[in-house]
């Protein structure tokens, strides 16, 4: 390991280490504008110039350029080095436009800094600045070309670490210009890491523009949300409303950077139509007495039908301290065993995950980068996680190979092989693999496998995959034999329910061959994980509950922040369901269908406004830290007090001329606080066990959290899964029925996620409207002609009793036989009861030759 | 004629290149069968290397050492770029070479290739060219007819395809990294090494980057050993003879073959034909563009890299513009300046916003806006032109700089006088 | 669009090249000497055969002198404007030019058959002043050589 002393201080650090991130171990914050760890080294800028006084180098050179060596003592604060870092800041503040004032990077601009810092304060040159056009980018980023300084990271980060293709640098010299071929929506989902990574104001957040001073700001850590993922955040705030997001670096999880949908889709939490009150029959009500009124309602069918009449629905998307509080009152109360899952067929999926995660075999994101090789089974990142074809991106560019198993169109910004077979085929294709595994010695250098690859009696024979398939699959095998560290993806959406142990089989045979890699789930919530942990019956889920209430015998509901109306997939059955319901006692922050079905509603609050933890599908706990007080953000609660005050809106926008003694909209509370209140209203002190501490709760509901003490987390967080998972799964037997025979007259109907606007959260968010487009399926070219269809067709889809809208998509990278429909905020997919899972060709109709298709954004 | 023995221009002729049929009857090709029938690489490596043969481009560096930087595990296909980028003002010896005698550029680079067992070659030519390019196109295909290109060449196992790259045309593609990007389709930034090209070239295989002079010169030196080569120049240590284009006001501007080592002066008096009448020497650049301006009191120093180092210039390219009395120095130096400022690939802060604040200083003085506190900012900012990305920046500073240095009077009279005295 | 033989041409270059993309600037010169310059729409074109996206090719397209981006004359008239023709008077050849032609420098005549650009360094400084129109190079400039050439020019365009 070299030892080199810079500014007099002694470091050691690994070899390839770069002379400025020594520097930056020991404190020393070396000026620079183009280096960015994750973006490695450049020399673009000049800014890091320091001068090396002994070792292999000499005189001024730049720390981001050379490698810490053995020997080298450096300068940070030598004169020369000094006179030209302030040389290097006046030639970058030549054509600046100084409007620091009016720029949303102003008090978070690395340029302010060090050009303050560095000592750059007169003016010499005289020339005429140069100006540029600035382009439209889209509704998040805006742009001001005049205030760039040329550092490249934007265009690096954007094709080279993202992969994506539609910006870059432009022109030569003094005139070069970082922009698109036309004014357009930036095609990448990551575009918003521009705002951070840009040192001064060229790309800012156009959401949050002119709303904020940045030392006006409350900031705290947080968590995004929007996926399972769990990717750190720096929620920023102003006036009870968060306004900005940042990425925040992670050891494990995220490098520093967010998705769009992670950093603009946080809308919901301000919604303007957010519930904020508590409401008795639609109608405000103080909060502790709509506690009381619902205790009281909840004694009451206790009293006449018993306690299992009392059935509870969590989801993954509230925080570890509720689900923990709603798993305690349903067992303090006797209640029927809560659910977690709207969708009993994706709580099955989930809970199969968690059990098969062992502290060996999970990867965490950040390992991600480091595979040599990435087999993504039932996974469409992009769309499902973005931050993981992020991930997967930066293995790739180490020379990863990268094997996508999937039925969908799957876009991923990196050259990858896409296997597109059915949902049915996965399983198929998963159990071939692993008998391959199993027989191939793994250890032994690579060598070419036999062609076809030999395999036990009467597998292959029935699974029959076309040969194109069948020589794919065989690369596949052949990278998977030469690889040293591979990583299996797996998702839970589109697979069927064994896939995830057969993944992670692969995955262990894989690992005890090569002492490397591991499987990396996708869960369909952030807290899917900490919700699989709770849901401890196996037998039972939301699917009993509704089947109770139908029969009678669950006659109370308490929805605590879930939305079954929209997750439950067969919606005209469930909303026949609630009509013979007693009583429905809902719990949310947000204004969704089912809180206004409620008959009593309680409101809860946001990650944000009282922090809380989530377990990532590594089965990674983090906390999320408060970021603001509760309450209507100022600007709402003005216009509000204007309308009642004059009857219209307008007038200023002043602070709030509201007259009340409380916050305005502060009445919601964390979500366990709520349930806290409600268990006083419901248990006699005695019983209860707990009335502050939601962690002494979640220690004697999850056996792997009780030995901790709750208090601080690591940075990282903490691994909640067990050493060892409890052992490879059974073989199963080859599923053949499924497949579909050409003649067959159906598809089988995907539901699944895009990037913009099928998640709940940030589907409240207004500026996903501008980015989600039209709702559209996609079918394979066959199956298009088959029914008669082309792309750019405006379809109906009508079952039974509901029915979508959407237009097609033919592509040719999907799989045959089946219809992937996202689940757009647009279109009532619920009602298309997917139970079944498959749409006969007659029910897919044309309505119209003329409607034009929305591209989607990519 | 001249004096010296041609080599490069042995068979040069008024208005017509030499044909494959008159270059074979002079010898040609036969260095390559000779190469390719008793060489190994490492063979023809050592026969270079003895003859001390040094890269023509400008930095001098020595051929077959970067032959050999190829390392020997290292992958295939391997490429050879001849540089043919001439963009450096005052330099065209690629164009009257390439007019002159193509084979033994086409001959040089069959035989390199053979060295690095490259088995595709790139000639990088500018734009503005095109009919040096169609010349090159239409020889090398009819070399290839005669078999001395295409697959087994001369019934070896050795096989190679030239291919003749027009760049869009910009002066940084000719620094060798900033070519493989252009060649590559990317934007023509410098790399800086490691991994050098040699190691990591051309998509990521080892790639070596030689100027078509020095490739021309291979093929006579394996014909007439590394003796003969070393006698050819004036000096030990520069052997073999070298281009020199003279151009400005003198009376025969053109492209001379003389020896390594030639005194500038008997370039300039007596190749060239001394200065137009009623022209004084009053300075020069002696290697293109980014050099230093040489004043007459140098005029004595010998044309080679270590002797024009040592009086602290360099030789560059070996373009050498001439400056008379009559001309201001400042006004050519803002043209430089000009030059280089639009030049500048825009990668790194010194080169793409110094330039033009260099510019913008100079274009003051020499329009009789300039201010006594502009030199020091001019002298501390050519200085620190050294610490960009690549040569371009301290190339461009080197007329600035050498005009403080010798020409400081001159540009106090612009300050003083408030306008330029030439004028 | 593309004339067949101009594409099958294209197309033929870049199966050829190891990368499409090493054949860039070839695609865009010769699109650019069928089109006379290269409009968006032939950007796109162009991309779709390189698979490169257009900002890609913008990247290089807005990089090189060569490459014009807006429409140009017939002939487009690069004038050398560096060290050795400064000093033989490239400006006073410049000033003539303009006035000749009626155009500015970067402008297009008002019978849309000349633009005239700058260009540095051509290589021809023992020729010097030169200009380049068309890939034809003209030097030892003077007003009536360059008054002669353009008045070839002119006819040649009227005739045809």
């Amino acid at each position: 390991m070299p030892k080199l002393t810079i500014d007099d201080l002694e470091i050691e650090v690994p070899p390839g280490t770069k002379v400025i991130d020594a520097a930056e171990q020991l404190g020393i914050m070396i000026p620079r504008f183009c280096y960015l760890k994750e973006l490695g080294p450049a020399g673009a800028c000049r800014m890091c110039a320091v001068k090396f006084l002994q070792g292999p180098f000499k005189g001024v050179q730049m720390s981001c350029m050379v490698d810490a060596q053995d020997g080298m003592v450096v300068s940070t604060n030598d004169p020369e080095a000094v006179a030209f870092r302030k040389q290097v800041i006046e030639w970058l503040m030549l054509n600046h436009p100084h409007d620091c004032p009016v720029c949303d990077e102003g008090g978070q601009c690395l340029l302010q800094d060090e050009t303050v810092s560095g000592g750059h304060g007169l003016r010499r040159y005289l020339g005429r600045k140069r100006t540029y056009r600035d382009q439209y980018l889209g509704p998040f980023i805006a742009h001001e070309m005049n205030r760039c300084i040329h550092c490249y990271r934007c265009s690096r980060f954007y094709q080279e670490y993202a992969g994506y293709r539609d910006l870059g640098p432009l022109q030569i010299a003094d005139r070069v210009y970082f922009g698109r071929f036309k004014d357009g929506p930036l095609e990448s989902p990551f575009s918003g890491n521009l705002v951070d990574i840009c040192p001064t104001g060229v790309y800012t957040d156009k959401t949050a523009r002119f709303r904020v001073r940045h030392w006006d700001l409350e900031r705290a850590p947080s968590l995004c949300i929007h996926c399972s993922l769990g990717c750190h955040t720096v929620a920023n705030a102003r006036y009870r409303e968060v306004v900005r997001i940042e990425g925040r670096s992670s050891g494990k999880v995220n490098a520093g950077f967010l998705c769009d949908r992670g950093r603009f889709g946080f809308g919901y939490a301000a919604h303007p139509e957010r519930p904020r009150n508590a409401k008795i029959a639609a109608q405000n009500v103080p909060m502790s007495a709509a506690v009381r009124e619902a205790g009281r309602r909840l004694l009451e069918i206790r009293e006449s039908s018993g306690a299992e009449a009392i059935a509870v629905l969590g989801s993954g998307r509230s925080c570890l301290e509720t689900l923990g509080m709603v798993q305690h009152l349903s067992r303090v109360g006797k209640w029927t065993a809560p659910d977690f899952f709207e969708n009993p067929q994706m709580e099955r999926k989930v809970k199969a995950i968690v059990s098969q995660l062992d502290a060996r075999l999970a990867v965490s994101l950040r390992d991600v980068e480091k595979a040599d090789c990435i087999l993504a089974i039932g996974v469409d990142p992009v769309n499902e996680a973005p931050m993981l074809a992020l991930a997967m991106r930066q293995a790739f560019r180490k020379d990863a190979k990268v094997v996508v198993v999937d039925p969908r169109p799957i876009f991923l910004p990196m050259r990858f092989e896409h296997l597109a077979v059915s949902s049915a085929r996965i399983e198929t294709l998963l159990q071939v693999l692993l008998q391959v595994l199993r027989q191939t010695d793994l250890a032994a250098p690579p060598a070419p496998l036999p062609q076809p690859i030999q395999l036990s009696e009467g597998l292959l024979s029935e699974v029959a995959f076309d040969s194109s398939v069948q020589a794919q699959f065989h690369a596949l095998v052949e990278t998977l034999v030469g690889s040293r560290n591979p990583v299996i993806l797996c998702g839970s959406g589109v697979v069927g329910e064994s896939v995830s142990s057969l993944a992670a089989d692969c995955a262990e045979v894989l690992q005890n061959a090569k002492g490397k890699g591991g499987i990396f789930y996708v869960l369909p919530s952030a807290n899917a994980f900490g919700a699989a942990l709770l849901a401890s019956s196996p037998e039972h889920s939301f699917l009993d509950t509704v089947e109770g209430i139908e029969n009678g015998t669950i006659q109370a509901l308490v929805v605590v922040e879930s939305d079954p109306l929209r997750h439950f997939p067969d919606g005209p059955r469930l909303q026949a369901a609630l009509t013979k319901l007693q009583f429905l006692l809902v719990l949310d922050y947000l204004p969704s269908e089912t809180v206004r079905r409620a008959d009593i509603f309680l409101p809860t609050c946001t990650l944000f406004e009282v922090g809380g933890s989530f377990i990532n599908q590594q089965g990674r706990l983090q906390a999320a830290e408060k970021v603001h007080a509760v309450g209507t953000p100022i600007h709402q609660a003005t216009d509000e007090a204007m309308r009642s005050a004059r009857g219209e809106e307008g007038g200023g926008k002043h602070p709030p001329r509201m007259y009340d003694l409380g916050i305005p909209g502060g009445e919601p509370k964390a979500a366990w606080e709520v349930l806290d209140a409600l268990m006083e209203a419901l248990v006699p002190v005695a019983e209860g066990t707990w009335r502050e501490d939601p962690w002494e709760v979640l220690k004697q509901e999850i056996p792997l959290l009780a030995s901790w003490n709750g208090r601080g987390y690591p940075a990282d967080g903490l691994h909640v899964v067990p050493e060892k998972r409890p052992g490879a799964a059974v073989a199963l037997p080859l599923e053949t029925e499924a497949h579909t025979s050409p003649s067959e007259a159906s598809l089988q109907l995907l539901l699944v996620d895009w990037t913009f606007g099928t998640e709940e959260l940030s589907q409240y968010a207004a500026v996903m409207r501008q980015v989600e487009g039209e709702p559209f399926l996609c079918m394979h070219p066959q199956d298009a002609e088959r029914c008669g269809l082309a792309h750019g067709d405006a379809l109906e889809v009508r079952l039974e009793e509901g029915s979508i809208r959407a237009s097609l998509k033919v592509r040719e990278n999907m799989a045959c036989g089946v219809m992937v429909l996202p689940r757009h905020g647009r279109i009532q997919w619920q009602e298309l009861r997917n139970l079944s899972g498959r749409v006969p060709f007659e029910c897919i109709q044309k309505i119209s030759t003329d409607t034009q298709v929305i591209e989607d954004l990519r | 004629m001249s004096r010296y023995p041609q080599v490069l221009f042995q068979n040069r002729k008024l208005k017509r290149i030499n044909t494959l049929e008159e270059y074979c009857q002079s010898g040609g090709y036969q260095a390559l069968a000779d190469v390719l029938r008793e060489y190994t690489p490492q063979g023809v490596c050592a026969a270079v290397q003895e003859a001390g043969l040094r890269g023509r481009g400008g930095a001098g560096f020595p051929a077959a050492k970067k032959w050999e930087s190829v390392p020997a595990d290292g992958a295939f296909p391997r490429f050879l770029v001849a540089n043919s980028d001439e963009m450096e003002p005052g330099t065209f010896k690629d164009r009257v070479l390439i007019h002159a005698e193509p084979h033994t550029i086409i001959e040089g680079i069959a035989i390199a290739a053979y060295t690095i067992q490259a088995s595709k070659a790139f000639i990088f030519v500018r734009p503005n060219y095109e009919g040096s390019a169609a010349i090159l196109e239409r020889e090398i295909k009819r070399a290839e007819e005669a078999g001395y290109l295409g697959r087994r060449i001369l019934g070896s196992d050795f096989s190679l395809e030239i291919i003749v790259h027009l760049s869009g045309g910009r002066y940084i593609c000719g620094e060798g990294t900033a070519l493989l990007n252009a060649l590559m389709g990317k934007r023509p930034n410098p790399i800086k090494p490691p991994p050098y090209p040699t190691v990591k070239g051309l998509w990521d295989r080892p790639t070596v980057v030689n100027n078509i002079e020095t490739l021309a010169n291979v093929p006579h030196i394996i014909r007439n050993g590394p003796d003969w080569f070393k006698g050819l120049s004036l000096v030990e240590k520069s052997p073999g003879t070298k281009l020199f284009c003279v151009s400005g006001k003198v009376k025969s501007p053109g492209c001379f073959e003389l020896p390594m080592g030639t005194p500038l002066r008997e370039i300039i008096e007596e190749h060239a034909g001394g200065l137009l009448e009623g022209s004084e020497f009053k300075a020069c650049l002696p290697g293109g563009a980014s050099t230093r301006f040489l004043i007459p009191e140098q005029l004595d120093v010998r044309m080679d890299f270590d002797s024009m180092g040592e009086i602290g210039h360099r030789m560059g390219t070996g373009a050498i513009i001439v400056f008379d009395q009559k001309t201001c120095l400042v006004g050519a130096t803002l043209n430089l300046i000009q030059f280089f400022a639009r030049e500048s690939c825009g990668w790194c802060t010194p080169c793409r916003e110094g330039l033009p604040y260099l510019r913008d200083l100079l274009w003051r003085i020499e329009n009789g806006e300039g201010k006594e506190e502009y030199i020091p900012t001019i002298r501390s900012m050519c200085k620190d032109m050294w610490n960009s990305f690549c040569a371009l920046a301290p190339g461009a500073a080197s007329p600035v700089e050498s005009l403080l240095t010798y020409f400081e009077d001159e540009v106090h009279e612009h300050i003083v006088q408030r306008k330029c005295p030439f004028q | 669009m593309l004339p067949a033989e101009i594409k099958e041409t294209l197309l033929q270059r870049i199966a050829h090249a190891i990368h499409p993309r090493e054949q860039a600037i070839d695609v865009m010169t010769i699109m650019q000497s069928h089109y006379g310059y290269m409009s968006d729409e032939a950007m796109e074109e162009a991309g779709g055969l390189l698979d490169m996206t257009p900002l890609e090719l913008e990247e290089l397209a807005t990089f090189y002198n060569f490459i014009y981006r807006r429409p140009v004359g017939r002939y487009v008239l690069h004038i050398c404007d560096s060290t050795v023709c400064w000093m033989n008077g490239h400006e006073s050849l410049l000033q003539h030019l303009c006035t000749l032609l009626q155009v500015e420098m970067g402008g297009t005549s008002p019978d849309g058959l000349f633009t005239l650009l700058p260009v540095c360094c051509l290589g021809y400084c023992d020729h010097s002043p030169a200009m380049i129109i068309n890939q034809v190079i003209y030097g030892d400039l003077t007003r009536e050589k360059i008054d002669s050439v353009i008045h070839k020019l002119r006819e040649q365009a009227h005739a045809s």
